[in-house]
């Protein structure tokens, strides 16, 4: 049976301090799907954060991040332009919130694929050399949604407009996805922008282009999380934890592995029609450089 | 105008790493009208286009409300409010400009009078927050620190349309109240509302009591004498402590006195505005 998200604001106790802390570490203004997902597995999930922390507050992690975002951005140029807001009578302040609700994710979802593919190679490796997370080499980025980050704010799902419900489903069924992304959601607080930018994106992920570009971005995403980024401390007992649900929680990895590149591009592509691609490459929030430290986490 | 219209209308100010969205039209000596909560500019579509007619109508969400920023960490208050309406006239190359305030609005145009003077060369308030004239009960509620976990976005919004139904005096139109509580329908909008609402700080009118009387500019006080939430006998208090203001009771109108009498509010205000000419009919900062 197929498990809803846990909704952020529905998050009580340690879950909700958990969601408190992927704020934090993750430098994001809200929870996104893939964390509010899998912290439908109750007893894995804590563990599971426990093992990401380490490595998500990291500069390394940041910078594998930066990597991905850049390697797309680089791929998303090479794509057609989608030139939607020609078509779409936006007000001055409604385009300054697009564009800002897109940097989130913009800055958020390489960050998610890197994670995701990470947690996907820990669960199939179970690893005997944890993390190390407090090198000298390792040094941590600042804690914080930065300041300037838009909330991320987002209408319900499903929507009580009816366009926006069919065009929800549409995403759904065209992307083979299981639930509406919050990229999504947020875009649909400017209902004829986010019609008018599936209407146009649609056609493109059927291209060869778009299709080899996420090939391209979900092995450059596995090479992070294989030879860059250390292995989760994930061991197989805490991996039983799943009991029947491990082959469940594996498949939803594996989906968000999946559905994290064309999110990537289909944000870039929409980012395009007001940013160059080189703008594009750079990190919306790049985390400032502090003195790394080293002794046990706080 | 549905608010989805108004929405397409509002322009965008960046101030530090806020920013505020508003309306501008028309051209003469600037005229800035300031909502209350827990509604946004949108409350003034029906009256401000008459008021082109004659100035540069400008209409800011505030910080937390409406379509402006409704991020994390930063101040609420009517006094952090008044400080970003002065930033914010400033970032526009307003020197001075004539204040329309309502609600808290009128909170925030009080402070403003009293605490940047130069600013202010006419000011209007309506049914305004004065004194220890709130928060009212339903906003005290509504900023509870648990409010957040006890009320969905969609049932927060069922209460607020509810429960602002007595603020007008004829039944409202279902799309007009829709309008007004549109920003908050989401988690976000909704937990922005809770944290203005928990902002509402009686001390930041009381405070500025004894400066009342220093005050030297023309000022109206016009109310909708059957409100519930700001009953008028504020309203004499204020036009008795500020020198040469006026008082005009609105019958047949409550809260909303905009929405009740529009015709004759706007005529109040168009008559006040002539018979008090502005200094300069536009000034520049440059």
């Amino acid at each position: 049976m197929k498990k809803s998200p846990i909704l952020e604001e529905e998050a009580e106790r340690e879950l909700s301090d958990i969601f408190h802390e992927i704020r934090q570490v993750f430098r994001i203004s809200g929870v996104n799907l893939n964390f509010r997902k899998w912290a439908t597995y109750h007893k894995f999930f804590p563990v599971l954060w426990d093992a990401i922390r380490p490595i998500a507050e990291t500069r390394l992690f940041e910078d594998s991040s930066d990597h991905i975002r850049a390697l797309a951005a680089q791929l998303a140029d090479r794509l057609p332009r989608l030139k939607i807001t020609p078509s779409v009578f936006l007000g001055e302040s409604q385009n300054f919130q697009i564009q800002a609700a897109l940097q989130i994710y913009h800055y958020i979802n390489p960050k998610l694929l890197v994670i995701t593919s990470v947690v996907e190679y820990a669960c199939h490796h179970p690893t005997l050399s944890p993390f190390q997370p407090h090198q000298p080499d390792h040094e941590l980025i600042p804690r914080g949604v930065p300041r300037g980050m838009y909330p991320m704010e987002m209408i319900d799902d499903p929507p009580e407009d009816l366009t926006l419900r069919k065009t929800f489903r549409d995403i759904e069924r065209t992307l083979g996805l299981t639930d509406i992304n919050s990229d999504y959601r947020t875009l649909a607080l400017w209902p004829e922008y986010l019609v008018a930018a599936w209407h146009r994106l649609k056609p493109i992920v059927k291209h060869p282009q778009y299709l080899e570009a996420i090939m391209v971005l979900r092995e450059a995403a596995q090479h992070q999380a294989s030879d860059l980024l250390p292995r989760l401390a994930l061991s197989d007992h805490q991996i039983d934890l799943l009991g029947r649900s491990r082959n469940d929680f594996l498949e939803t990895t594996s989906h968000f592995t999946h559905l994290l590149p064309p999110l990537m591009l289909n944000i870039l592509l929409m980012s395009l029609d007001w940013r160059s691609s080189q703008e594009l490459a750079v990190s919306p929030f790049p985390a400032e450089f502090q003195s790394p430290v080293i002794g046990p986490s706080s | 105008m549905t608010w989805r219209d108004y929405q397409r209308l509002q322009l965008v100010s960046r101030l530090d790493d806020r920013f505020v969205s508003y309306v501008e039209a028309g051209n003469g000596p600037p005229l800035i009208l300031i909502h209350g909560i827990p509604v946004w500019g949108y409350l003034w579509h029906g009256i401000y286009p008459e008021l082109t007619r004659t100035h540069r109508v400008l209409i800011p969400d505030l910080p937390g409300f409406g379509f402006s920023d409704k991020a994390d960490c930063f101040d609420r208050s009517i006094a952090a409010q008044a400080q970003m309406v002065d930033a914010w006239l400033g970032h526009l190359g307003i020197s001075h400009a004539t204040i329309v305030g309502h609600d808290i609005g009128g909170g925030v145009a009080l402070r403003l009078a009293t605490r940047f003077p130069e600013r202010v060369e006419r000011l209007i308030v309506m049914n305004t927050v004065c004194y220890d004239s709130w928060p009212i009960e339903l906003m005290l509620q509504f900023g509870h620190p648990e409010a957040h976990r006890k009320l969905s976005a969609s049932f927060a919004v069922r209460l607020l349309r509810q429960a602002l139904k007595p603020g007008f005096a004829s039944s409202i139109h279902r799309d007009l109240l829709e309008g007004f509580l549109a920003p908050y329908t989401t988690e976000v909008g909704k937990l922005s509302l809770i944290r203005n609402a928990a902002a509402l700080n009686t001390n930041l009118t009381t405070e500025i009591t004894h400066l009342l009387p220093g005050l030297r500019i023309p000022t109206l006080v016009l109310w909708g004498e059957d409100d519930r939430f700001q009953p008028v006998h504020y309203g004499e208090r204020l036009a008795k402590d500020i020198p040469g203001s006026r008082l005009i009771r609105v019958k047949d109108a409550r809260h909303f006195v905009m929405w009740d009498q529009p015709t004759l509010v706007t005529k109040h205000v168009l008559d006040f505005l002539d018979k008090n000419p502005s200094i300069s009919a536009h000034t520049s900062l440059g």
